[in-house]
C-alpha cells in the first residue's frame, strides 16, 4: 500500500507474471531495477542488524507462530506473516475491545492516551533513541527532537485543546448532548485501520491517538521507519489503561506487495473504516480494493513552501533552516522552497545565511548514517545539480563543498566562510554534501529532499501567488517569515478562485485559495499543533458520525 | 567531432575481441597508455565543444588532467536535465523511465551513429554471433524504425545488418507486446530460398545491403530480449501449453539468447538462474547460451557476461566491455577508486561517448575484477528515506495535472 519497500517484488517482477504492455519498455530497460531490489553490499550488514518487533496484537487474539523479518531503516521489523485468515482474529477481539471503549468517557480516554504518551517520552533513553532512530534512519538527536516535538501535540492539553475545538462540547463523544433545539451525539465506526507509510516518527502514533480518542478501536500498520515507536506507544498504552490499550493493536508488513493482497483486502472488508497515509499509487490501491462500506480518509503526499520577506524577518535563516533539517525534509509539513520578497541579489545573500545555518544544524541535527543506495542517490542528485547549474548561468549552489557562486562575492566574507568556505569544518554524510541551497527560477524548482532548499526571488506577493499557481495541487503548508498579511492587488485570475473577482484580498486569503491547507509562522512549520486541520479537515470530525435526536415539542 | 568519431570507429574497428587482455601494457593498441591517450583527446574536445561540462568539470576541480582517472564522472541522471551532446545529433535515444514526463526523460545526443555501431559491433559480434555461420534474428527489443529513440532498438537493427543473419522477426510491439504468434511463425520451418513471411523488413539494416534468404529449419535462431519480454513470452507459451493441446516452443539447436535488464541483484541472481532455467524448459536453449548484456541508454558501448554457446553459469559470470571502456567502482561515500573486489558504485569511462560524456557515473554497485571485467552486485537506489513530503515524481505528476486540468 505504499512505496514498494527495497526486497519486495515489483509488477514487473518476472516471477509475477507480465507487465501491463503500457510499461513494457520500449528501448533500454529503465534503470530502476525491475526486479526485486538487490541488497546492495553495504546493507549485508543487515543479516546482523537489530531486530525489532514490528507488532502487538490484541490480548485476546491468538498468538502468531509464524515470523517474517524485514528490513527497515537498520534494522530488521519481525512481525507475524499476514495472512487473510488472521485479518478477523485481529479485528474481532478490537471490535469487543471497541464496545468495552464506547463506555468510557472520553475524558478518562484522552487520561490514558496523555499518559502513555507521556510514559513513552520520558523513557526515551539511549537504547530507545538508538532503535527509533535506526528504525526511521534518522540520528538519535534528530530521533529525539522529531518524537518530542510531535509528542507535544499528545499531551492531555493538547489532547483537550484538540476535543473542544473539534467539538462544541466533547461530551457528545459520550451520550447526546444538548444542541439548541435537538440533541446530538458523535460515535466513530468501531474500528479504524491505519494504513502508514514512510519513515516519519509519530504519524501512526498521532493517527491512532485520534482514533481512540474518539472511541474506535484501531489497528495500525506504520510506515516502514515508523514501526518501533509505534509497538512501544502500543506498550505504553496497554500499561496506562488496559481497557484503551486493549483497542490498540501494531501490525508491519511491507506494503504494496502483491503477496499481501488477500489479507489487506481482508482487513478493509472487516474494518470500518481506513486512514491511508501514501502516495498517489498507494492511496489508490486502497480505494480500487476497498467495500463502499469502509469508509477512507485519505492522506497523500504534500508540499511545504515558505514565504519570506528578509528585510521584515531577520531570523527567518535561522527557522528556515531547522524547518528543513528536520525530520531531513521527509515530512509533509517540511518545507522545500522558499519564494523569497526580494531582488536576487538579496536572496543570494539570505541563501548564504541559509547555508551557514544549515551548516551550524549539521552538528546539532546530524543525518543519519546513510547506506550505499541513499549515498549514490546524494551524488546523483548533487550531480544533477551541479550540472543543472553548468548548464545554467542563472542557477547558484550552497553545499558544503562547493564555493559560492560569483554572486556571491559581495557577501559578507565571514558569513561565506561559515556558508561555504570551510569544507573541512563540514563533515558530511561521509563525504557526500549534507545539505544544499539552490537559488533558481521556479521553472526549476523540484522537491527533491535530503535538506535542499530551493529558493526563488519574487518582486512582489501578486508573484509569489503566480509562482505557486502551478504547484497548487500539492500544496499543504505555507510558512510564512515577514510576509506581510496586507492586501494584495490579484493581478491575475490564477491568483484567486476562478469566480473571485479581481481586487484585493489578504495574502492568506490567496493562498487559501490556491490550495494551502495550513498557513503559519515559519518557525511554526515543522511540529503542527494538536488541533491541526490535517489536509483541511477536521482530525477528529472526519473518524465520526453525527447523530441528531430531535423532540416533538421542539417542532 | 566527425574526424574524431571516425578515427574512433576505425580503431574500434581493430579490435579483435576479448582474447586480448584490455588492461595489459606493452605494444597492443588498446592498452592504458592507449586509452589514456584517447580519453584525453576526448576530453579535450569534450570540454572544448560543450560548454556546460567544461563548466561542470572546472567547478568540481578539474583543470587539465593527466590521467582520465583524474575526470570527475557525470552521473547519469544529469542526462535528464541537461542536453548532452551536440545539437545537430543523428540521433537522440531517450531512457525509458520518466521523472518530469515525457520531457525530461534522460536524453542521450548522439553526434554518430556510425560511432555507435562500431561501438557496439565489436562486442555484440563476440558474445552473440562468434561461432555463427547464419541465423536468424527474433527480437523481442522494438524495432528501430518505430521507436527511433530507443538505443537497444538502434542495437538490435545493428545486429540485424550482420552478414551471419539470414533474416529477422520483430516480434514486439509497443502497445501489444510480444506477438508469440510471429514468434511460432519465425522459428518455424522458413520457406527455403525466400524471405520469410514476418521478415518484416526496416529492421535497421542499411539502405540497399543485400537481403538474405532464409535458411532451413535447423538453422539457430539468435534471439534478442529484454527479461519483460522473454517472461510475457513464456508466459504466454505456457499458458497456451496448459489451455490446450499447443505445441510448445523449441528453439532450433545451436540457438542463442541475448537478454538484458532486470538483473542486478544478488537477491535477483537466484531469479536470473531461474530465468535461465526456465529459458532452457520452455525454449529449449541452454544457459551456456544464454547472454546477458548490460547497456544503458547513457553509455555507446555494452558489456557482455558470456560469449553465447560456451557461456559459464550465471553466478560466475562477469561483465566485461570492449577495451575503449574502462569501469572503477568508486566508493559509495568518497567516490574514491575501490580496489578489485571491494564493491562500489560503478563508473564507466566509454570513449564511443565521444560526442556527449565520456566519464559516467551510474546507481549500480558492482565490483571490479582486476582484468578489465567487473561483477554487478545490485542496483543502488530506491533505499533513500521516504516521508509523506511529496518529492519530485508525484510532485511532477501533480504539477502536470494541474495544468492539463
Amino acid at each position: 500500500m505504499t512505496t514498494p519497500p527495497r526486497h519486495q517484488a515489483s509488477r514487473a517482477n518476472p516471477r509475477l507474471g507480465n507487465p501491463p504492455f503500457t510499461d513494457l519498455p520500449l528501448g533500454r530497460p529503465p534503470r530502476a531495477d525491475p526486479l526485486p531490489a538487490s541488497a546492495p553490499p553495504s546493507e549485508a550488514s543487515l543479516a546482523d542488524a537489530p531486530v525489532v518487533d514490528g507488532w502487538l496484537w490484541p490480548p485476546d487474539a491468538p498468538h502468531p507462530d509464524v515470523f517474517a523479518e524485514t528490513p527497515a531503516g537498520q534494522v530488521r521489523v519481525r512481525a507475524p506473516v499476514p495472512a487473510a485468515g488472521l485479518a478477523e482474529a485481529l479485528l474481532s477481539p478490537l471490535r469487543a475491545a471497541s464496545r468495552r471503549l464506547a463506555t468510557r468517557p472520553v475524558r478518562q480516554i484522552a487520561t490514558a492516551l496523555a499518559s502513555a504518551a507521556g510514559a513513552l517520552v520520558r523513557q526515551l533513553d539511549d537504547d530507545a533513541l538508538r532503535e527509533i532512530a535506526a528504525n526511521a534512519a534518522l540520528s538519535t538527536a534528530m530521533a529525539r527532537e522529531v518524537v518530542e516535538g510531535v509528542a507535544e501535540a499528545w499531551t492531555l492539553r493538547a489532547l483537550d485543546r484538540l476535543l473542544r475545538a473539534e467539538f462544541p462540547d466533547p461530551r457528545a463523544l459520550d451520550g447526546f448532548t444538548p444542541d439548541g433545539h435537538r440533541a446530538v451525539r458523535a460515535a466513530a465506526p468501531g474500528t479504524t485501520l491505519h494504513i502508514g507509510s514512510g519513515t516519519v516518527p509519530g504519524v501512526t502514533v498521532t493517527s491512532m491517538i485520534r482514533a481512540l480518542l474518539v472511541k474506535s478501536a484501531v489497528l495500525a500498520k506504520p510506515g516502514a521507519g515508523d514501526v518501533a515507536l509505534s509497538v512501544r506507544f502500543a506498550r505504553a498504552l496497554r500499561e496506562a489503561d488496559p481497557v484503551v490499550g486493549a483497542a490498540a493493536a501494531v501490525h508491519y508488513w511491507p506494503g504494496g506487495d502483491p503477496a499481501h493482497d488477500a489479507w489487506e483486502r481482508a482487513l478493509l472488508h472487516g474494518a470500518d473504516q481506513a486512514v491511508v497515509h501514501g502516495a498517489d499509487a498507494a492511496i489508490e490501491s486502497v480505494r480500487a480494493r476497498a467495500p463502499a462500506a469502509t469508509r477512507l480518509v485519505e492522506h497523500s503526499h504534500r508540499l511545504g513552501v515558505a514565504v519570506v520577506d528578509p528585510a521584515r524577518a531577520p531570523d527567518s535563516a535561522a527557522h528556515a533552516a531547522r524547518a528543513v533539517a528536520l525530520c531531513d525534509q521527509r515530512g509533509c509539513v517540511s518545507v522545500h522552497l522558499f519564494l523569497v520578497l526580494a531582488s536576487p541579489e538579496e536572496a543570494a545573500r539570505w541563501c548564504s545565511a541559509l547555508a551557514a545555518r544549515l551548516a551550524a544544524l549539521h552538528d546539532a541535527l546530524p543525518p543519519a548514517a546513510a547506506d550505499a543506495g541513499t549515498l549514490s542517490a546524494l551524488h546523483q542528485l548533487h550531480g544533477r545539480l551541479a550540472m543543472k547549474r553548468a548548464a545554467s548561468g542563472a542557477l547558484q549552489l550552497w553545499t558544503p563543498r562547493n564555493p559560492p557562486s560569483p554572486t556571491s562575492q559581495e557577501l559578507d566574507p565571514a558569513q561565506t566562510r561559515r556558508a561555504a568556505g570551510n569544507t573541512p569544518l563540514l563533515p558530511s554524510i561521509r563525504g557526500v554534501p549534507s545539505w544544499t541551497v539552490v537559488l533558481a527560477t521556479m521553472e526549476e524548482f523540484e522537491p527533491v529532499g535530503s535538506r535542499t532548499a530551493w529558493v526563488v526571488p519574487v518582486p512582489d506577493l501578486p508573484a509569489c501567488l503566480r509562482a505557486l499557481g502551478p504547484i497548487s495541487p500539492a500544496l499543504q503548508t505555507v510558512g510564512l517569515a515577514g510576509a506581510p498579511d496586507e492586501p494584495v492587488r490579484e493581478s491575475d485570475e490564477s491568483a484567486g478562485a476562478p469566480d473571485e473577482p479581481v481586487g484585493e484580498s489578504r495574502f492568506v486569503e490567496s493562498l487559501a485559495a490556491l490550495g494551502a491547507t495550513r498557513i503559519v509562522p515559519l518557525s511554526e512549520m515543522p511540529f503542527p499543533d494538536a488541533t491541526w486541520l490535517h489536509d483541511g479537515a477536521r482530525p477528529l470530525g472526519e473518524l465520526v458520525r453525527w447523530t441528531e435526536a430531535r423532540s416533538g415539542g421542539a417542532e | 567531432m566527425p574526424a574524431l568519431a571516425g578515427e574512433l570507429a576505425a580503431w574500434f574497428g581493430r579490435w579483435k575481441g576479448p582474447t586480448r587482455t584490455p588492461t595489459a601494457s606493452g605494444p597492443d593498441e588498446f592498452n592504458d597508455d592507449a586509452f589514456n591517450d584517447w580519453a584525453l583527446r576526448v576530453h579535450a574536445v569534450q570540454r572544448a565543444t560543450t560548454p556546460a561540462l567544461r563548466r561542470f568539470w572546472h567547478e568540481a576541480g578539474c583543470r587539465s588532467p593527466s590521467r582520465w582517472e583524474e575526470i570527475p564522472p557525470v552521473p547519469a541522471a544529469a542526462f535528464r536535465d541537461v542536453a548532452i551532446g551536440p545539437a545537430s545529433a543523428e540521433a537522440v535515444f531517450r531512457t525509458s523511465g520518466t521523472t518530469r514526463g515525457q520531457s525530461r526523460r534522460g536524453e542521450h545526443r548522439v553526434a554518430s551513429l556510425a560511432l555507435y555501431r562500431a561501438a557496439a559491433r565489436g562486442n555484440y559480434r563476440c558474445h552473440l554471433l562468434r561461432g555463427l555461420k547464419s541465423t536468424r534474428v527474433v527480437s523481442l527489443v522494438p524495432n528501430p524504425g518505430a521507436v527511433p529513440d530507443s538505443s537497444l532498438a538502434a542495437m538490435a537493427g545493428f545486429v540485424c545488418d550482420e552478414p551471419e543473419v539470414s533474416a529477422a522477426t520483430w516480434a514486439f510491439d509497443a502497445n501489444t507486446g510480444v506477438d508469440v504468434e510471429a514468434v511460432r511463425r519465425a522459428v518455424a520451418a522458413p520457406w527455403p530460398g525466400e524471405p520469410l513471411p514476418h521478415d518484416n523488413g526496416a529492421c535497421g539494416r542499411d539502405e540497399g545491403a543485400p537481403r538474405r534468404h532464409a535458411r532451413p529449419s535447423h538453422e539457430p535462431v539468435l534471439m534478442l530480449a529484454t527479461a519483460f519480454a522473454l517472461v510475457q513470452l513464456m508466459d504466454a507459451v505456457e499458458a497456451a501449453g496448459r489451455d490446450s493441446a499447443s505445441e510448445g516452443l523449441l528453439l532450433p539447436p545451436g540457438s542463442r539468447v541475448m537478454e538484458t535488464g532486470g538483473f542486478k541483484g544478488r537477491t535477483a541472481e537466484v531469479d536470473r538462474e531461474s530465468l535461465y532455467r526456465r529459458i532452457r524448459t520452455v525454449l529449449g536453449v541452454p544457459e551456456s547460451h544464454v547472454t546477458g548484456e548490460y547497456g544503458m541508454t547513457e553509455l555507446l558501448s555494452q558489456a557482455y557476461d558470456a560469449v553465447a554457446g560456451a557461456a559459464g553459469p550465471p553466478a560466475a559470470r562477469v561483465q566485461r566491455f570492449p577495451p575503449w571502456v574502462r569501469t572503477r567502482a568508486l566508493d559509495p561515500s568518497t567516490l574514491a577508486p575501490q580496489p578489485p573486489g571491494r564493491p562500489g558504485l560503478l563508473a564507466h569511462f566509454d570513449l564511443a561517448n565521444a560526442g556527449s560524456a565520456s566519464p559516467v557515473l551510474t546507481e549500480d554497485l558492482g565490483a571490479t575484477t582486476g582484468d578489465g571485467g567487473f561483477r554487478l552486485l545490485g542496483r543502488a537506489t530506491g533505499a533513500a528515506p521516504r516521508g509523506c513530503s511529496l518529492l519530485a515524481e508525484s510532485f511532477f505528476r501533480a504539477a502536470t495535472g494541474s495544468a492539463s486540468s
